[in-house]
């Protein structure tokens, strides 16, 4: 224990087993770029291309111009342009302060368990066992069903008097009466982290299963042979080989839980008197009210604190590995 | 050269295929379709409405109805979407909350000059003729009337020791707090705190300022003020949030529509505000027995009368439809004879003809009290509250989070009240 151990830096450093690219038997010759070929390239590319943008781009477009027009569903005819007002009204809405705190503690409650139950779920599974395809299927299965859905069920499971969380919490004697949780301020937020976390886990679990099954064995048995424990093992051969995975994953897992309406809105529909609002949420109620033009000023707004986050998020972390 | 060109052509025909607009709706060759597009879609009233779709083609060859049943939660939005394009829309239903914003915007085709002269209005009742024709014009015909009784336990009240159903707001509040029960899972009022749950709130304001309810806009005092900043408007709240402290599941802080029905249905609850159409869903529970359960008129406040907040929706036309004189024989039948009674019947909907009066089905069981109410309408005001403005759902938006508010301790009646006398007063002198 505690000895040299071998890391994928030095795993990359040892001379490559296989052939080279480019030298000796199966490597392609270096084709020229000419115009021709350049034709293909776009002719490939362009379904695609129009694809995106029609589809991502102009509706992107369209919406951001209607941050700054009065588009209201009382009178299209209309829609004027008004400046930056509609951010105003955004930024000296009441409800705002707690619409952001909650978006915080949506994110931060519902990824962090997220993460180290899908983490440890994928390192179960990684392991040979009986069933072990059963097991998948059945973990794998809530990324397969609806968010709304989800909420619509959880909502009922978590209702205080009929639902089947309370009843089973009473069975074993957890709590003598039932617990209004949706009704009350305090256990509301909690009950929808609950959902989105059941929701969430089979994310993390497919994606690191995945990455941990491109691990190769003779690291880890060249690992074991060095004398590093399980723990070591993982921190410094198994989480290093896998970062980037980890790194993306997280990083879209933050950007669709910001995104990520579905379960509260089926659940509480933001409330009780606002107390689940997360962004997106309240965006689908000032949609539904017709507020057009707010609406599109807070879609921009998310944007771009998720494009800063992004930017921040994927630097910070070039940063640590370039130190490294 | 030729196969990069082929590569680039199949390249553009896929993207043309992958983002290609459908075929325009119109006249074909055979006839005439016209599309037709439902807000409050369920699959059973969508199945009665094909049925009568059928007979509406069978009698009138050469025309064709394709009917489009979005989901009810996005299905007001999709209409408009469609609306605003000025296309593939030709017969819609027109629900009270959106005919305002769908006007304003001159989507909808004024009925009165297609309906001059119709038959049909002769058999219809005042209230229906009232709701059609208003006074900027015909945007719809209701095809039916939504309206509160409350659904009670007649085995829980009487069980409690009282002789027979509540008739006042304070008398609920007395039978549903001696009924609450909760070590035993009974409750005695199906509170509705979640979406839409002003409305209940609204209704006892209206009942105990009734003498001086202005009927054309419930929401006014006869003086021109607001309702809520009448006196009797506080001992109003006051009640109803007692209905909740001392008489409601905890949990229903956060309750709509089918939590309340599923309290009532399930048993939980003894008493139940609601329109008729929970009649057939109550009607086919399993855990309460028919004998067990009735209806009873809406409630009234302290001086004995009681304010009923029509509600309605009904088939309108597009403004910009190409084919008015079918679409006008379209909402002429539906709204007219077998094909209105059918739909009211099977959508437990208060009928908009006269003709349904003298229907046993009306004048028996759970439909008596809507009999009994309209027979006393000078008890039983029918009102009309102010739900075709353009910002009614951001008031029930602001009024559904307030409800809220004050049950869990943020906000107290008073300060209610004041908020929606604010609100209200402001959006009057701005209209």
């Amino acid at each position: 224990m505690g000895g040299r151990v071998t890391t994928p830096e030095t795993i990359a450093r040892r001379p490559a087993a296989g052939p080279r690219p480019g030298s000796g038997r199966g490597a392609a010759p270096r084709r020229a770029f000419t115009g021709r070929r350049a034709l293909t390239i776009l002719a490939f590319l362009a379904p695609a291309a129009v694809f995106v943008g029609i589809f991502t781009y102009y509706p992107l477009l369209t919406g951001a111009q209607m941050a700054f027009r009065d588009w209201n569903l009382s009178n299209f005819t209309d829609a004027s342009w008004v400046g930056l007002d509609n951010f105003r009204t955004v930024l000296h809405d009441p409800v705002l302060p707690g619409v952001l705190r909650n978006t915080v503690i949506w994110v931060v409650g519902s990824l962090v368990p997220q993460f180290v139950i899908g983490f440890a779920i994928a390192l179960w599974l990684r392991r040979h066992f009986r069933f072990r395809g059963l097991y998948q299927a059945l973990i794998f299965y809530p990324w397969a069903v609806s968010g709304f859905l989800i909420g619509i069920l959880f909502r009922w499971m978590f209702n205080g008097e009929f639902g089947v969380v309370n009843d089973l919490l009473e069975k074993v004697g957890l709590i003598d009466s039932p617990v209004p949780w949706l009704a009350q301020p305090s256990t509301a937020m909690v009950a929808v982290l609950i959902a989105n976390i059941w929701y969430g886990v089979t994310f993390f679990a497919i994606m690191i299963l995945a990455a941990l099954q491109s691990v190769p064995d003779e690291i880890l048995e060249a690992a074991a042979l060095d004398g590093a424990g399980r723990t070591r093992t993982l921190l410094q051969i198994v989480v290093p080989y896998i970062r980037i995975t980890l790194t993306v994953t997280v990083l879209l897992r933050v950007i669709w839980i910001f995104n990520f309406p579905d379960i509260i809105y089926g659940m509480t529909g933001g409330g009780p008197a606002d107390k689940t609002h997360i962004v997106t949420t309240w965006l689908i109620q000032v949609t539904q009210r017709g507020d057009y033009g707010v609406a599109a000023a807070i879609g921009l707004m998310v944007l771009v604190v998720l494009l800063m986050f992004s930017v921040f998020y994927l630097l910070a972390l070039r940063e640590r590995g370039v130190k490294r | 050269m030729t196969k990069t060109l082929r590569l680039l052509g199949a390249g553009l025909v896929t993207a043309l295929l992958v983002t290609s607009c459908g075929s325009s709706a119109g006249s074909s060759d055979d006839g005439v379709e016209l599309k037709m597009v439902e807000s409050l879609t369920n699959p059973a009233r969508t199945a009665v409405l094909k049925g009568l779709i059928e007979d509406f083609e069978a009698a009138n060859p050469g025309t064709t109805v394709d009917l489009i049943s979005p989901p009810t939660n996005s299905a007001d939005q999709k209409i408009q979407q469609m609306l605003q394009s000025k296309k593939g829309i030709d017969v819609l239903e027109v629900r009270d909350t959106t005919v305002g914003p769908f006007t304003a915007n001159g989507w909808l085709r004024d009925l009165a000059p297609d309906l001059k002269g119709w038959a049909g209005w002769a058999d219809m009742t005042q209230q229906a003729v009232d709701y059609a024709q208003g006074e900027d014009g015909t945007w719809y015909i209701p095809y039916g009337f939504y309206g509160l009784s409350l659904f009670y336990r007649k085995d829980l009240v009487e069980k409690a020791g009282f002789a027979g159903p509540p008739a006042s707001w304070d008398e609920l509040l007395q039978q549903a707090s001696a009924i609450q029960d909760p070590d035993a899972g009974t409750y005695g009022y199906a509170f509705r705190g979640g979406t839409n749950g002003n409305g209940n709130l609204v209704t006892a304001i209206e009942a105990y300022v009734a003498d001086d309810l202005d009927k054309a806009n419930a929401f006014k005092t006869t003086d021109g003020k607001s309702i809520f900043a009448a006196p009797e408007a506080l001992t109003a709240a006051q009640t109803y949030f007692d209905l909740f402290e001392k008489a409601s599941p905890p949990s229903s802080v956060a309750w709509g529509y089918p939590e309340m029905v599923e309290g009532f249905s399930n048993g939980s609850t003894a008493f139940l505000l609601q329109d008729p159409e929970v009649i057939a869903t109550v009607g086919q529970s399993t855990a309460i027995k028919p004998d067990q359960w009735g209806t009873a008129p809406l409630l009234v406040g302290p001086t004995g009368k009681a304010a009923q907040p029509v509600a309605t929706a009904g088939w309108g036309m597009s403004a910009s439809t190409e084919h008015a004189a079918e679409a006008t024989k379209l909402i002429e039948f539906l709204s007219s004879g077998e094909a209105s009674t059918t739909f009211t019947k099977e959508n437990s909907l208060v009928p908009i003809l006269t003709s349904a009066a003298s229907d046993p089905y009306y004048s028996e069981g759970p439909w008596a009290s809507y009999v009994t109410m309209t027979n006393a309408p000078d008890t039983y005001l029918s009102v009309i509250q102010p739900r075709n403005v353009d910002w009614w759902t951001e008031w029930t938006q602001k009024a559904d989070g307030d409800v809220q508010r004050v049950i869990t301790g943020d906000m107290t009646p008073a300060e209610l009240l004041a908020g929606w006398d604010a609100y209200w007063v402001e959006k009057w002198a701005a209209a």
